[in-house]
Protein backbone atom coordinates (compact mmCIF):
# COMPACT_ATOMS: atom_id res chain seq x y z
CA UNK A 1 0.00 0.00 0.00
CA UNK A 2 1.45 3.33 -0.98
CA UNK A 3 0.61 6.88 -2.00
CA UNK A 4 -0.23 5.73 -5.50
CA UNK A 5 -2.86 3.35 -4.25
CA UNK A 6 -4.48 6.09 -2.24
CA UNK A 7 -4.70 8.24 -5.36
CA UNK A 8 -6.08 5.33 -7.34
CA UNK A 9 -8.95 4.96 -4.92
CA UNK A 10 -10.47 7.92 -6.77
CA UNK A 11 -13.23 7.18 -9.26
CA UNK A 12 -15.06 9.24 -11.81
CA UNK A 13 -18.65 9.87 -10.77
CA UNK A 14 -21.24 7.73 -12.50
CA UNK A 15 -22.13 9.55 -15.76
CA UNK A 16 -25.86 9.14 -15.17
CA UNK A 17 -25.57 10.61 -11.69
CA UNK A 18 -23.46 13.49 -13.06
CA UNK A 19 -25.95 14.19 -15.83
CA UNK A 20 -28.97 14.12 -13.51
CA UNK A 21 -27.33 16.38 -10.95
CA UNK A 22 -26.20 18.82 -13.59
CA UNK A 23 -29.72 19.06 -14.97
CA UNK A 24 -31.11 19.70 -11.50
CA UNK A 25 -28.59 22.48 -10.97
CA UNK A 26 -29.18 24.00 -14.38
CA UNK A 27 -32.81 24.44 -13.60
CA UNK A 28 -31.84 26.52 -10.60
CA UNK A 29 -29.26 28.58 -12.37
CA UNK A 30 -29.55 32.24 -12.94
CA UNK A 31 -27.32 34.51 -14.97
CA UNK A 32 -24.58 35.33 -12.50
CA UNK A 33 -21.25 33.96 -13.62
CA UNK A 34 -17.70 33.87 -12.40
CA UNK A 35 -15.13 35.50 -14.64
CA UNK A 36 -11.92 33.63 -15.24
CA UNK A 37 -8.58 35.35 -14.92
CA UNK A 38 -7.95 35.97 -18.60
CA UNK A 39 -11.45 37.15 -19.32
CA UNK A 40 -11.43 39.14 -16.11
CA UNK A 41 -8.26 40.78 -17.35
CA UNK A 42 -9.84 41.45 -20.71
CA UNK A 43 -12.87 42.97 -19.06
CA UNK A 44 -10.76 45.22 -16.87
CA UNK A 45 -8.59 46.16 -19.82
CA UNK A 46 -11.76 47.00 -21.72
CA UNK A 47 -12.78 49.21 -18.88
CA UNK A 48 -9.56 51.15 -19.16
CA UNK A 49 -11.19 53.23 -21.77
CA UNK A 50 -8.25 54.57 -23.65
CA UNK A 51 -7.10 51.01 -23.96
CA UNK A 52 -10.26 50.48 -25.91
CA UNK A 53 -8.12 51.63 -28.77
CA UNK A 54 -6.11 48.45 -28.30
CA UNK A 55 -9.24 46.39 -28.58
CA UNK A 56 -10.49 48.07 -31.54
CA UNK A 57 -9.85 46.83 -34.76
CA UNK A 58 -9.22 46.77 -38.40
CA UNK A 59 -9.09 48.01 -41.66
CA UNK A 60 -9.57 51.56 -40.72
CA UNK A 61 -12.57 51.82 -42.85
CA UNK A 62 -12.66 55.54 -42.75
CA UNK A 63 -16.26 56.49 -43.06
CA UNK A 64 -17.56 58.55 -45.91
CA UNK A 65 -17.59 61.57 -43.69
CA UNK A 66 -14.14 60.72 -42.35
CA UNK A 67 -15.52 61.33 -38.90
CA UNK A 68 -14.61 58.05 -37.35
CA UNK A 69 -11.87 55.49 -37.33
CA UNK A 70 -13.43 52.07 -37.28
CA UNK A 71 -11.70 48.95 -36.01
CA UNK A 72 -12.37 45.26 -36.30
CA UNK A 73 -10.58 42.19 -34.96
CA UNK A 74 -8.50 40.32 -37.51
CA UNK A 75 -5.80 38.92 -35.29
CA UNK A 76 -4.99 38.34 -31.65
CA UNK A 77 -1.86 39.14 -29.69
CA UNK A 78 -0.98 38.39 -26.10
CA UNK A 79 0.77 40.65 -23.69
CA UNK A 80 1.99 39.44 -20.34
CA UNK A 81 1.22 41.42 -17.26
CA UNK A 82 1.50 41.03 -13.53
CA UNK A 83 -1.63 39.97 -11.68
CA UNK A 84 -0.86 42.56 -9.02
CA UNK A 85 -1.37 45.28 -11.62
CA UNK A 86 -4.83 43.98 -12.33
CA UNK A 87 -5.57 44.05 -8.61
CA UNK A 88 -4.32 47.65 -8.46
CA UNK A 89 -6.54 48.65 -11.36
CA UNK A 90 -9.54 47.02 -9.77
CA UNK A 91 -8.77 48.81 -6.54
CA UNK A 92 -8.66 52.15 -8.35
CA UNK A 93 -11.89 51.34 -10.10
CA UNK A 94 -13.59 50.56 -6.80
CA UNK A 95 -12.30 53.78 -5.30
CA UNK A 96 -12.88 56.17 -8.15
CA UNK A 97 -15.43 54.54 -10.39
CA UNK A 98 -14.88 53.70 -14.02
CA UNK A 99 -11.24 54.31 -14.80
CA UNK A 100 -11.07 56.87 -17.57
CA UNK A 101 -14.63 57.54 -18.68
CA UNK A 102 -17.06 60.10 -17.42
CA UNK A 103 -20.30 58.99 -18.98
CA UNK A 104 -21.79 56.03 -20.73
CA UNK A 105 -24.87 55.49 -22.80
CA UNK A 106 -26.40 52.16 -23.66
CA UNK A 107 -27.47 52.27 -27.25
CA UNK A 108 -28.64 48.69 -27.40
CA UNK A 109 -28.94 46.21 -24.53
CA UNK A 110 -27.88 42.69 -25.59
CA UNK A 111 -29.90 40.92 -22.93
CA UNK A 112 -29.12 37.47 -21.53
CA UNK A 113 -28.20 34.54 -23.82
CA UNK A 114 -31.22 32.64 -25.07
CA UNK A 115 -31.26 28.92 -25.65
CA UNK A 116 -31.98 27.81 -29.23
CA UNK A 117 -32.58 24.27 -30.44
CA UNK A 118 -29.72 23.98 -32.94
CA UNK A 119 -26.86 25.65 -34.75
CA UNK A 120 -29.20 26.19 -37.68
CA UNK A 121 -31.59 28.05 -35.43
CA UNK A 122 -28.67 30.09 -34.12
CA UNK A 123 -27.76 31.01 -37.68
CA UNK A 124 -31.20 32.49 -38.19
CA UNK A 125 -31.09 34.24 -34.83
CA UNK A 126 -27.56 35.65 -35.08
CA UNK A 127 -27.63 36.60 -38.74
CA UNK A 128 -24.49 34.79 -39.85
CA UNK A 129 -23.66 31.20 -40.82
CA UNK A 130 -22.79 29.40 -37.59
CA UNK A 131 -19.90 26.94 -37.84
CA UNK A 132 -19.64 23.76 -35.81
CA UNK A 133 -16.65 21.55 -35.06
CA UNK A 134 -16.54 18.21 -36.86
CA UNK A 135 -14.02 16.75 -34.38
CA UNK A 136 -15.19 16.14 -30.81
CA UNK A 137 -12.51 14.39 -28.73
CA UNK A 138 -12.81 12.67 -25.36
CA UNK A 139 -16.40 11.51 -25.94
CA UNK A 140 -17.64 15.10 -26.10
CA UNK A 141 -21.14 15.50 -27.46
CA UNK A 142 -23.05 18.60 -28.50
CA UNK A 143 -24.92 19.82 -25.46
CA UNK A 144 -26.68 23.12 -26.04
CA UNK A 145 -26.65 26.29 -28.15
CA UNK A 146 -27.29 29.83 -26.94
CA UNK A 147 -27.41 33.19 -28.67
CA UNK A 148 -26.79 36.56 -27.09
CA UNK A 149 -28.13 39.54 -29.01
CA UNK A 150 -26.37 42.59 -30.31
CA UNK A 151 -25.28 45.29 -27.89
CA UNK A 152 -23.94 48.79 -28.34
CA UNK A 153 -22.63 51.39 -25.90
CA UNK A 154 -20.69 54.59 -26.02
CA UNK A 155 -18.44 56.28 -23.50
CA UNK A 156 -16.99 59.73 -23.09
CA UNK A 157 -13.34 60.09 -22.16
CA UNK A 158 -12.11 62.01 -19.13
CA UNK A 159 -8.54 63.25 -19.41
CA UNK A 160 -8.55 64.06 -15.71
CA UNK A 161 -9.42 60.47 -14.82
CA UNK A 162 -6.76 59.15 -17.17
CA UNK A 163 -4.11 61.37 -15.59
CA UNK A 164 -5.28 60.30 -12.16
CA UNK A 165 -4.89 56.61 -13.06
CA UNK A 166 -1.38 57.27 -14.39
CA UNK A 167 -0.49 59.09 -11.17
CA UNK A 168 -1.86 56.37 -8.94
CA UNK A 169 0.06 53.70 -10.83
CA UNK A 170 3.15 55.90 -10.86
CA UNK A 171 3.40 55.71 -14.64
CA UNK A 172 5.94 58.32 -15.76
CA UNK A 173 7.18 59.49 -19.11
CA UNK A 174 4.00 59.20 -21.15
CA UNK A 175 2.25 62.08 -22.82
CA UNK A 176 -1.51 62.19 -22.75
CA UNK A 177 -2.69 63.45 -26.12
CA UNK A 178 -4.68 66.65 -25.99
CA UNK A 179 -8.24 66.80 -27.19
CA UNK A 180 -9.39 63.51 -25.68
CA UNK A 181 -11.60 65.08 -23.07
CA UNK A 182 -15.28 64.57 -23.73
CA UNK A 183 -14.70 62.55 -26.89
CA UNK A 184 -16.91 59.53 -27.38
CA UNK A 185 -15.84 55.95 -28.03
CA UNK A 186 -18.49 53.60 -29.34
CA UNK A 187 -18.44 49.84 -28.96
CA UNK A 188 -20.71 47.57 -30.96
CA UNK A 189 -20.95 43.95 -29.99
CA UNK A 190 -22.60 41.77 -32.64
CA UNK A 191 -24.66 38.72 -31.63
CA UNK A 192 -22.63 35.92 -30.07
CA UNK A 193 -23.37 32.23 -30.60
CA UNK A 194 -22.35 29.93 -27.77
CA UNK A 195 -22.14 26.18 -28.38
CA UNK A 196 -21.54 23.87 -25.44
CA UNK A 197 -20.03 20.39 -25.66
CA UNK A 198 -19.91 18.01 -22.75
CA UNK A 199 -18.87 14.56 -21.61
CA UNK A 200 -18.87 13.14 -18.11
CA UNK A 201 -15.67 14.91 -17.18
CA UNK A 202 -14.76 17.13 -20.11
CA UNK A 203 -16.31 20.23 -21.51
CA UNK A 204 -15.70 22.74 -24.25
CA UNK A 205 -17.45 25.92 -25.28
CA UNK A 206 -17.20 27.52 -28.70
CA UNK A 207 -18.09 31.20 -28.98
CA UNK A 208 -18.32 32.84 -32.37
CA UNK A 209 -19.43 36.22 -33.59
CA UNK A 210 -18.86 38.75 -36.28
CA UNK A 211 -16.01 41.00 -35.24
CA UNK A 212 -16.91 43.51 -32.56
CA UNK A 213 -16.46 47.09 -33.72
CA UNK A 214 -14.98 50.03 -31.92
CA UNK A 215 -15.13 53.49 -33.38
CA UNK A 216 -13.18 56.46 -32.11
CA UNK A 217 -12.92 60.03 -33.38
CA UNK A 218 -10.75 60.27 -36.47
CA UNK A 219 -7.26 61.52 -35.86
CA UNK A 220 -6.56 59.84 -32.54
CA UNK A 221 -2.93 58.85 -32.20
CA UNK A 222 -3.37 55.15 -31.66
CA UNK A 223 0.30 54.43 -31.16
CA UNK A 224 0.47 56.97 -28.38
CA UNK A 225 -2.72 55.71 -26.77
CA UNK A 226 -1.58 52.11 -27.08
CA UNK A 227 1.67 52.95 -25.32
CA UNK A 228 -0.30 54.52 -22.47
CA UNK A 229 -2.54 51.46 -22.28
CA UNK A 230 0.43 49.12 -22.18
CA UNK A 231 2.11 51.16 -19.46
CA UNK A 232 -1.13 51.03 -17.48
CA UNK A 233 -1.01 47.25 -17.83
CA UNK A 234 2.43 47.38 -16.24
CA UNK A 235 4.80 46.96 -19.17
CA UNK A 236 8.13 48.73 -18.87
CA UNK A 237 8.59 51.87 -20.98
CA UNK A 238 10.77 50.38 -23.72
CA UNK A 239 8.61 47.28 -24.16
CA UNK A 240 5.44 49.35 -24.23
CA UNK A 241 6.92 51.64 -26.85
CA UNK A 242 8.16 48.74 -28.97
CA UNK A 243 4.82 46.90 -28.93
CA UNK A 244 2.89 50.12 -29.53
CA UNK A 245 4.98 50.83 -32.62
CA UNK A 246 5.00 47.38 -34.14
CA UNK A 247 1.34 46.42 -33.69
CA UNK A 248 -1.44 47.27 -36.10
CA UNK A 249 -3.97 48.44 -33.58
CA UNK A 250 -6.73 48.59 -36.13
CA UNK A 251 -6.68 44.84 -36.66
CA UNK A 252 -5.29 43.44 -33.44
CA UNK A 253 -7.13 42.43 -30.32
CA UNK A 254 -4.73 42.53 -27.42
CA UNK A 255 -5.27 39.87 -24.80
CA UNK A 256 -3.68 40.52 -21.41
CA UNK A 257 -2.30 37.24 -20.05
CA UNK A 258 -1.51 36.97 -16.33
CA UNK A 259 2.13 36.08 -15.67
CA UNK A 260 1.47 33.37 -13.13
CA UNK A 261 0.49 29.84 -14.09
CA UNK A 262 -0.40 30.82 -17.62
CA UNK A 263 1.37 30.22 -20.91
CA UNK A 264 0.46 31.27 -24.39
CA UNK A 265 1.60 30.59 -27.92
CA UNK A 266 0.72 31.61 -31.44
CA UNK A 267 -1.13 28.85 -33.30
CA UNK A 268 -2.48 28.43 -36.80
CA UNK A 269 -6.15 27.66 -37.29
CA UNK A 270 -7.27 27.15 -40.86
CA UNK A 271 -4.29 29.13 -42.04
CA UNK A 272 -5.12 32.05 -39.77
CA UNK A 273 -2.94 33.16 -36.93
CA UNK A 274 -4.53 32.44 -33.59
CA UNK A 275 -3.62 32.50 -29.94
CA UNK A 276 -3.67 29.65 -27.46
CA UNK A 277 -3.64 30.43 -23.75
CA UNK A 278 -3.08 27.59 -21.32
CA UNK A 279 -3.81 28.15 -17.66
CA UNK A 280 -1.83 25.43 -15.99
CA UNK A 281 -2.95 25.88 -12.43
CA UNK A 282 0.28 24.25 -11.33
CA UNK A 283 1.07 26.84 -8.72
CA UNK A 284 -1.14 27.04 -5.66
CA UNK A 285 -3.41 30.05 -6.11
CA UNK A 286 -2.84 33.05 -3.88
CA UNK A 287 -4.96 33.17 -0.74
CA UNK A 288 -8.55 33.87 -1.55
CA UNK A 289 -8.15 33.22 -5.27
CA UNK A 290 -9.50 30.20 -7.12
CA UNK A 291 -7.21 27.87 -8.99
CA UNK A 292 -7.93 27.60 -12.70
CA UNK A 293 -7.00 25.10 -15.33
CA UNK A 294 -8.00 25.18 -18.94
CA UNK A 295 -7.18 26.02 -22.50
CA UNK A 296 -8.47 28.86 -24.65
CA UNK A 297 -7.93 29.18 -28.41
CA UNK A 298 -8.85 32.42 -30.18
CA UNK A 299 -8.73 32.99 -33.91
CA UNK A 300 -10.45 34.90 -36.65
CA UNK A 301 -11.60 33.69 -40.05
CA UNK A 302 -13.11 35.99 -42.62
CA UNK A 303 -15.37 38.40 -40.82
CA UNK A 304 -15.82 36.21 -37.76
CA UNK A 305 -13.94 35.75 -34.51
CA UNK A 306 -13.89 32.48 -32.57
CA UNK A 307 -13.01 31.54 -29.04
CA UNK A 308 -12.86 27.89 -27.93
CA UNK A 309 -12.48 27.20 -24.22
CA UNK A 310 -12.39 23.92 -22.37
CA UNK A 311 -10.63 21.50 -20.07
CA UNK A 312 -9.26 19.24 -22.80
CA UNK A 313 -5.59 18.88 -23.69
CA UNK A 314 -4.03 21.68 -25.73
CA UNK A 315 -3.59 19.30 -28.66
CA UNK A 316 -7.22 18.23 -28.65
CA UNK A 317 -8.39 21.81 -28.33
CA UNK A 318 -6.31 22.84 -31.32
CA UNK A 319 -7.53 19.91 -33.38
CA UNK A 320 -11.09 20.74 -32.43
CA UNK A 321 -10.54 24.39 -33.41
CA UNK A 322 -9.17 23.32 -36.78
CA UNK A 323 -12.26 21.20 -37.37
CA UNK A 324 -14.51 24.26 -37.16
CA UNK A 325 -15.35 25.10 -40.75
CA UNK A 326 -14.19 28.63 -41.55
CA UNK B 1 -26.32 58.92 -18.98
CA UNK B 2 -24.91 57.22 -15.99
CA UNK B 3 -21.79 57.51 -13.93
CA UNK B 4 -18.60 55.58 -14.41
CA UNK B 5 -19.52 52.82 -12.01
CA UNK B 6 -22.55 52.02 -14.09
CA UNK B 7 -20.38 51.79 -17.17
CA UNK B 8 -18.00 49.37 -15.56
CA UNK B 9 -20.86 47.36 -14.17
CA UNK B 10 -22.49 47.18 -17.59
CA UNK B 11 -19.32 45.95 -19.26
CA UNK B 12 -18.88 43.33 -16.60
CA UNK B 13 -22.47 42.32 -17.05
CA UNK B 14 -22.02 41.90 -20.75
CA UNK B 15 -18.91 39.85 -20.28
CA UNK B 16 -20.65 37.69 -17.73
CA UNK B 17 -23.79 37.22 -19.73
CA UNK B 18 -21.80 36.30 -22.81
CA UNK B 19 -20.08 33.64 -20.79
CA UNK B 20 -23.21 31.79 -19.91
CA UNK B 21 -21.39 28.55 -19.28
CA UNK B 22 -19.22 29.22 -16.29
CA UNK B 23 -21.37 27.22 -13.93
CA UNK B 24 -21.19 24.29 -16.30
CA UNK B 25 -17.44 24.65 -16.26
CA UNK B 26 -17.40 24.80 -12.51
CA UNK B 27 -19.59 21.76 -12.28
CA UNK B 28 -17.45 19.72 -14.67
CA UNK B 29 -14.26 20.72 -12.88
CA UNK B 30 -15.45 20.25 -9.34
CA UNK B 31 -17.84 17.30 -9.48
CA UNK B 32 -15.12 14.62 -9.51
CA UNK B 33 -13.30 16.31 -6.65
CA UNK B 34 -16.37 16.72 -4.47
CA UNK B 35 -17.59 13.21 -5.24
CA UNK B 36 -14.21 11.74 -4.35
CA UNK B 37 -14.02 13.84 -1.20
CA UNK B 38 -17.16 12.04 -0.05
CA UNK B 39 -15.97 8.72 -1.44
CA UNK B 40 -13.00 8.92 0.90
CA UNK B 41 -15.19 10.17 3.73
CA UNK B 42 -18.09 7.72 3.61
CA UNK B 43 -17.01 5.10 1.10
CA UNK B 44 -18.28 4.42 -2.40
CA UNK B 45 -21.94 4.14 -3.27
CA UNK B 46 -25.12 6.09 -3.15
CA UNK B 47 -24.32 7.91 0.09
CA UNK B 48 -21.31 9.59 -1.52
CA UNK B 49 -23.51 10.54 -4.48
CA UNK B 50 -26.28 11.84 -2.22
CA UNK B 51 -23.88 13.99 -0.22
CA UNK B 52 -22.28 15.27 -3.43
CA UNK B 53 -25.70 16.23 -4.73
CA UNK B 54 -26.59 18.00 -1.48
CA UNK B 55 -23.31 19.91 -1.56
CA UNK B 56 -23.83 21.19 -5.10
CA UNK B 57 -27.46 22.07 -4.47
CA UNK B 58 -26.52 24.06 -1.38
CA UNK B 59 -23.64 25.74 -3.19
CA UNK B 60 -25.76 26.58 -6.24
CA UNK B 61 -28.54 27.98 -4.08
CA UNK B 62 -26.07 30.21 -2.24
CA UNK B 63 -23.76 31.09 -5.08
CA UNK B 64 -24.93 34.69 -5.26
CA UNK B 65 -23.34 35.10 -1.84
CA UNK B 66 -20.01 33.77 -3.06
CA UNK B 67 -17.47 36.53 -3.37
CA UNK B 68 -14.44 35.80 -5.47
CA UNK B 69 -12.39 38.39 -3.67
CA UNK B 70 -13.15 36.82 -0.32
CA UNK B 71 -12.51 33.12 -0.85
CA UNK B 72 -11.43 30.90 -3.68
CA UNK B 73 -14.23 28.94 -5.25
CA UNK B 74 -12.77 25.60 -4.23
CA UNK B 75 -12.32 26.80 -0.68
CA UNK B 76 -15.90 27.92 -0.61
CA UNK B 77 -17.27 24.76 -2.21
CA UNK B 78 -15.34 22.45 0.09
CA UNK B 79 -16.44 24.48 3.09
CA UNK B 80 -19.99 23.61 2.01
CA UNK B 81 -18.97 19.97 1.48
CA UNK B 82 -17.37 19.73 4.91
CA UNK B 83 -20.52 21.09 6.53
CA UNK B 84 -22.60 18.57 4.62
CA UNK B 85 -20.33 15.81 5.90
CA UNK B 86 -20.64 17.07 9.47
CA UNK B 87 -24.44 17.09 9.17
CA UNK B 88 -24.36 13.59 7.74
CA UNK B 89 -22.28 12.15 10.56
CA UNK B 90 -24.37 13.98 13.13
CA UNK B 91 -27.53 12.43 11.76
CA UNK B 92 -26.13 8.99 11.15
CA UNK B 93 -25.54 7.74 14.63
CA UNK B 94 -22.77 5.23 14.56
CA UNK B 95 -24.87 2.14 14.90
CA UNK B 96 -25.45 -0.91 12.82
CA UNK B 97 -29.01 -2.10 12.25
CA UNK B 98 -29.79 -5.40 13.92
CA UNK B 99 -30.65 -7.11 10.66
CA UNK B 100 -27.26 -6.22 9.28
CA UNK B 101 -25.58 -7.78 12.28
CA UNK B 102 -27.66 -10.91 12.16
CA UNK B 103 -27.42 -11.20 8.43
CA UNK B 104 -23.67 -11.52 8.33
CA UNK B 105 -22.51 -14.49 6.31
CA UNK B 106 -21.69 -17.46 8.44
CA UNK B 107 -18.30 -18.28 7.07
CA UNK B 108 -17.00 -17.45 3.63
CA UNK B 109 -14.26 -19.57 2.16
CA UNK B 110 -10.80 -18.08 1.77
CA UNK B 111 -11.39 -17.93 -1.97
CA UNK B 112 -14.59 -15.94 -1.48
CA UNK B 113 -12.84 -13.57 0.86
CA UNK B 114 -10.03 -13.06 -1.58
CA UNK B 115 -12.43 -12.40 -4.40
CA UNK B 116 -14.65 -10.03 -2.48
CA UNK B 117 -12.01 -8.08 -0.70
CA UNK B 118 -10.29 -6.49 -3.60
CA UNK B 119 -7.60 -3.94 -2.95
CA UNK B 120 -10.17 -1.22 -3.30
CA UNK B 121 -12.51 -2.75 -0.77
CA UNK B 122 -9.63 -3.36 1.62
CA UNK B 123 -8.51 0.23 1.35
CA UNK B 124 -12.05 1.45 1.89
CA UNK B 125 -12.34 -0.66 5.01
CA UNK B 126 -9.02 0.62 6.33
CA UNK B 127 -10.01 4.21 5.66
CA UNK B 128 -13.20 3.69 7.63
CA UNK B 129 -11.12 2.82 10.68
CA UNK B 130 -9.21 6.09 10.71
CA UNK B 131 -10.21 8.89 13.04
CA UNK B 132 -12.61 11.60 11.87
CA UNK B 133 -9.84 14.14 11.51
CA UNK B 134 -7.48 11.82 9.69
CA UNK B 135 -10.18 10.69 7.32
CA UNK B 136 -11.22 14.22 6.52
CA UNK B 137 -7.64 15.22 5.75
CA UNK B 138 -7.15 12.09 3.63
CA UNK B 139 -10.36 12.93 1.77
CA UNK B 140 -9.25 16.49 1.14
CA UNK B 141 -5.78 15.37 0.07
CA UNK B 142 -6.52 12.35 -2.10
CA UNK B 143 -10.19 12.74 -2.90
CA UNK B 144 -10.37 16.49 -3.49
CA UNK B 145 -6.72 16.63 -4.57
CA UNK B 146 -5.98 19.73 -2.54
CA UNK B 147 -2.48 20.73 -1.53
CA UNK B 148 -1.41 20.71 2.10
CA UNK B 149 -1.44 24.50 2.00
CA UNK B 150 -5.02 24.58 0.75
CA UNK B 151 -6.07 22.04 3.37
CA UNK B 152 -4.38 24.09 6.07
CA UNK B 153 -6.19 27.23 4.92
CA UNK B 154 -9.47 25.37 4.91
CA UNK B 155 -9.18 23.58 8.23
CA UNK B 156 -7.34 26.20 10.25
CA UNK B 157 -4.45 23.79 10.93
CA UNK B 158 -0.91 24.78 10.12
CA UNK B 159 0.54 23.43 6.90
CA UNK B 160 3.16 21.44 8.78
CA UNK B 161 0.51 20.03 11.06
CA UNK B 162 -1.51 18.91 8.04
CA UNK B 163 1.60 17.25 6.61
CA UNK B 164 2.33 15.49 9.88
CA UNK B 165 -1.21 14.17 10.35
CA UNK B 166 -1.37 12.95 6.77
CA UNK B 167 2.02 11.29 7.03
CA UNK B 168 1.00 9.45 10.19
CA UNK B 169 -2.35 8.46 8.71
CA UNK B 170 -0.74 7.05 5.58
CA UNK B 171 1.85 5.21 7.67
CA UNK B 172 -0.90 3.73 9.81
CA UNK B 173 -2.82 2.65 6.72
CA UNK B 174 0.32 1.07 5.32
CA UNK B 175 1.02 -0.80 8.53
CA UNK B 176 -2.53 -2.14 8.73
CA UNK B 177 -2.43 -3.07 5.07
CA UNK B 178 0.79 -4.98 5.49
CA UNK B 179 -0.48 -6.68 8.63
CA UNK B 180 -3.63 -7.82 6.86
CA UNK B 181 -1.60 -9.06 3.93
CA UNK B 182 0.72 -10.94 6.26
CA UNK B 183 -2.13 -12.44 8.26
CA UNK B 184 -3.77 -13.56 5.03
Amino acid sequence: MDDRMLHEYRREPDPEFARDLRERLRRSERTRRFPRPVLRAVAVACSLGVVVALFAIPSVRVSAQALLDLFRVRRFAAVRFDQSRLDALESIEKEKGFLVFDHEETIREPGPPRSVPSAQAATAEAGFAVSTPSYLPDSLAADSVLVQGEGAMRFSVSEAKLRSVLDKLDVKGVTVPSGLDGQWVQVKKPPIVIQRFQSSNRRAVLLQALSPEVSVPAGWNLEQLAEIGLRILGLDPSEAKRIARTTDWRTTLLVPVPLNATTFRVVTVHGNSGLMIVTTGDEPPPPGKPQRKGVMVMWSAGDRVFCLRGNLSAENMLQMANSVSP
Amino acid sequence: MANGDATAARLWLWARKARATDWDARFAEELPRVYNFFRYRVGPGVVAEDLTGITFEKAWAARDRYREDRAGFETWLFAVARNVAVDHFRRAKVSVPLDEVTDLPAGPTPEEIAERRSDEARLGALLARRSERERELLALKYGAELTNREIARMTGLSESNVGTILHRAVEALRAEWNKESHDG
